[in-house]
């Protein structure tokens, strides 16, 4: 019993020592890592990322998965910019219509991958890799491979206007991830996701919905990757089909790599914060030590194993396909 | 006649239709000429698709396929000046290993296999990126046509591809039908947990056939390269899509255990004439992924065995 309760302990406090732990050698390694300049720099490439993360997040808990991000992410952005552009091409014109219309596309794009799992009962990680698929694919289909541009200051303020040289992108996501940990915790569809993922036909004879829960959850998901694709576009000024390129590995590796089990109802939004913090940490401390940054993607593929092989409980599970 | 007989006929059936209506809509596509060159050209596909019948079959997935084909692209166009037709054999070997330890990670570790894969994917195209630094790279043009020629010319009016893929699902179609690990496969694909209680060593034939899918899908990385006399790190994306289209409406389902490599030929061919009836119809290469999307979604309702799943997660 004691072993139990170190192994628990061990799992939830890892995460946040991982980081603390790479914080500290990097800045060994290299003074510069420490500074201002470069936090700001980890929190700008981090900002879309734990939008996106935070979506799956919810999914994870309730033991499916969602690789369907790719595409949300680079569809919700090309769109965003068609609207943006159609309703005046400045925030202040009409261009705010844009956000919630994405808002509600991402909605969208998530009820028909819930829909799509739940009422034809294919499992979630197939069933969302395709409807990636056909995200990007009209993605491409939209914009022709081009690229749209949004040149508004007043929009790209959430990138050029800093508050304590951080931009105020970063201040947007910090207030939705406090809105996401309030959902998480305070509100009834919260607490459902940790019931199904905890055990669906515990929670489906306890009189639980099960089935609309998990199409709120994918419609939940979908609406913070709309988030992700606004983000992205205040970015980079531009959005194509490929605005989303990445965001699957990137999100899932920091989810499980923050502690949340692959399982079902283990961990939360804070695991995920700490997990795409970790990830950051670790992109932007290789290039800073002088690492080629195409390593990045295999390190991400060693971490996610690393952190899966940690968080399982190897008694308890008898096979995985 | 009810449907669960005619179940299992449906792949070559649904072939039948497409190349019946392509057929009529324009008579030229019946060309044995242009059935042929199809054909050919699908050729690395199919081999992807043959090696990811394996994983699907005992109930997982390989992602790092298309990683893999990349990868080697690279290694085949890097090493081809220095190994010569050893080069081949670094890329099987590659492929064997890297499936290998999807396996491992898979079986011994408890890690799911789309995120195993997935994660081995990465690895790959890491590699491949320190490898080609980052660029497209060239194979010489008198060294592959005298090392790796015959893959790709043809014989009277037959693309040579064609022999190659004939002879490795050949290969396929008889682990598969006459070797332990075939039929262990089907066990393990059928009901793990009783292939297990029955004494079988589920474990190395999980990783035995993540290693064969890693292999195949290097040979397609090969043969690929030979074909465009080069390679890069995202050379091959695009693949992986209709590559698992391919294995699923041939009626390999999700769940594993029924179908096989035989209906992954067909379901490569409906691939390929789903491919051609688009480019007929004026739906441009770009939406053609949007259509697979949706056609991997009715496949796999239409093929995936429920009464495995307790809980759909």
């Amino acid at each position: 019993m004691s072993q139990l309760l170190d192994r628990d302990r061990l799992i939830r406090w890892a995460p946040l020592l991982v980081l603390v732990g790479l914080v500290i050698l990097f800045a060994l390694v290299n003074p510069a890592f420490l500074s201002q300049r470069n936090f700001a720099r980890i929190a700008i490439a981090a900002a879309p990322a734990l939008m996106v993360a935070i979506g799956v997040t919810f999914i994870i808990i309730m033991g499916s998965i969602d690789l369907s991000m790719e595409g949300t992410v680079g569809l919700t952005a090309v769109l965003f910019c068609f609207i943006f552009l159609a309703t005046g091409g400045t925030l202040a014109t009409g261009g705010w219509l844009a956000i919630p219309a994405i808002l509600l596309v991402g909605a969208l794009i998530g009820l028909v991958n819930g829909l799509i799992h739940v009422r034809l009962r294919i499992p979630s990680f197939m069933a969302s890799l395709a409807l990636g698929f056909v995200g990007t694919g009209a993605a491409v289909l939209l914009t022709g491979g081009n690229i749209v541009k949004i040149e508004d200051d007043t929009f790209r303020a959430l990138l050029t206007w800093r508050i304590a040289g951080f931009p105020l992108m970063v201040y947007v996501v910090a207030v939705l991830t406090l809105l996401a940990s309030f959902i998480q915790s305070y509100t009834t569809l919260g607490r459902n996701f940790y019931a199904v993922g905890g055990g669906e036909e515990l929670a489906h004879a306890s009189g639980l919905n099960v089935r609309r829960v998990r199409i709120l959850g994918f419609v939940l998901a979908g609406v913070f990757y709309a988030v992700a694709g606004i983000l992205q576009v205040a970015k980079l000024g531009q959005a194509e089909s490929v605005s989303g390129a990445n965001f699957m590995f990137i999100s899932i590796t920091s989810v499980v790599v923050g502690g949340v089990a692959l399982w079902g109802g283990i961990g939360g939004v804070w695991n995920t914060v700490v997990g795409v913090l970790i990830v950051n940490v670790i992109n932007n401390g290789m290039v800073v030590i002088g690492l080629p940054d195409y390593l990045q993607d295999g390190m991400l593929g060693l971490l996610v194993i690393v952190a899966v092989v940690l968080s399982t409980d190897r008694r308890s599970v008898s096979f995985v396909k | 006649m009810d449907l669960q007989r005619l179940k299992p006929h449906f792949p070559w059936i649904t072939l039948l239709v497409l190349v019946a209506f392509v057929g009529m809509t324009d008579p030229n596509f019946l060309r044995p000429a242009n059935l042929l060159s199809l054909a050919g050209d699908i050729v690395p596909l199919f081999i992807m698709a043959l090696g990811l019948t394996f994983a699907i079959y005992i109930g997982g997935i390989d992602l790092s396929a298309q990683s893999m084909a990349n990868m080697i692209t690279v290694v085949a166009s890097a090493y081809l000046a220095s190994l010569g037709l050893w080069v081949a054999a670094l890329c099987v070997v590659l492929g064997f290993g890297l499936g290998l330890l999807s396996g491992f990670i898979t079986t011994r570790l408890f890690v799911p296999s789309f995120i195993s894969t997935l994660a081995v994917g990465g690895v790959c195209f890491s590699a491949a990126q320190w490898l080609s630094g980052n660029r497209a790279l060239n194979m010489d043009a008198d060294q592959r046509d005298a090392l790796f020629g015959w893959m790709i010319g043809r014989t009277g009016i037959i693309p040579n591809e064609l022999f190659i893929a004939a002879a490795l699902l050949a290969v396929c179609l008889f682990i598969e039908r006459r070797t332990t690990l075939g039929r262990a496969l089907k066990a393990v694909g059928a009901g793990e947990l009783a292939a297990a209680a029955s004494g079988l060593n589920v474990t190395r034939y999980k990783m035995l056939a993540f290693a064969v899918s890693g292999a195949l899908a290097a040979i397609a990385g090969l043969l690929f390269s030979v074909k465009l006399s080069g390679g890069a790190p995202t050379i091959a994306n695009g693949f992986l899509l209709p590559a698992i289209v391919a294995v699923l409406v041939g009626g390999t389902p999700l769940t594993g255990g029924v179908g096989g490599v035989l209906n992954t030929a067909i379901g490569t061919m409906i691939v390929a004439v789903i491919r051609a009836s688009m480019l007929y119809f004026g739906v441009q290469a770009t939406q053609q992924q949007m259509v697979f999307g949706l056609v991997l979604i009715v496949a796999i309702a239409l093929t995936i065995d429920r009464s495995k799943l307790r809980t759909v997660k």
